[in-house]
């Protein structure tokens, strides 16, 4: 099962938007594994992930973490998506960058 | 209730995300100036200030609700989202000074 990986800045509120998500895989008929960490578990989580998705709070963190994963596709989630807690467009946007 | 709630839910979420995006444009903004790139450095700070405002004002709205008695009782998510403002004011203070003293070093 792919690994579609969230970092935020603790991995707590990013929690929520990861259970939208889930839901919409649901309803998808999709199975992947959703998980948020916050970006100092990123060395742990990382390595695994099929797609990283950052949080508006560690948008700063994306050349870097593009540096650390340069055959992964790494993208941040934007502020007005993360605000809404659009797990539908969150989902799709990793299924995008997936190919799938 | 219910809808109170996933209200409060929201303006916390939205709250997050704006001063969220605020702290790191102004972790951006040292990082620019770091490497000297001042046009990039003064954006991200304009950026940041402009997403702190939206935050600030969201906030500022369920004040407004709590002193009229419509406020839903206080929960985790609304810590959260005051303790990322609290974080991004903070970090927008210092992004500011550090600006200033790389332009300084910079210009030696």
């Amino acid at each position: 099962m792919k690994n579609i990986t969230l970092f935020c800045a603790g991995g707590m509120s990013t929690g929520l938007l990861v259970k939208k998500m889930r839901d919409e895989a649901a309803r998808l008929g999709k199975e992947y594994n959703i998980n948020a960490y916050g970006l100092a578990e990123s060395d742990s989580y990382g390595p695994q992930a099929d797609v990283i998705l950052l949080g508006p709070q560690v948008r700063y963190a994306l050349p870097k973490i593009k540096e650390s994963y340069p055959n992964k596709p790494v993208e941040t989630i934007d502020m007005r998506t993360y605000g809404m807690m659009d797990g539908k467009t969150v989902l799709a946007t990793a299924m995008k960058l997936m190919g799938e | 209730m219910a809808d109170e709630m996933e209200g409060l839910e929201l303006v916390s979420f939205q709250i997050i995300a704006s001063v969220g995006t605020a702290r790191s444009c102004y972790i951006a903004a040292i990082d620019a100036a770091a490497e000297g790139n001042f046009d990039e450095a003064d954006a991200q700070i304009k950026e940041g200030k402009e997403a702190f405002i939206q935050g600030h004002d969201d906030h500022a709205g369920l004040l407004t609700k709590m002193a009229n008695g419509e406020m839903p009782p206080m929960d985790l998510l609304l810590t959260h989202a005051e303790d990322q403002l609290m974080s991004a004011e903070a970090f927008g203070i210092l992004a500011d000074r550090f600006v200033t003293l790389y332009k300084k070093v910079y210009s030696k």
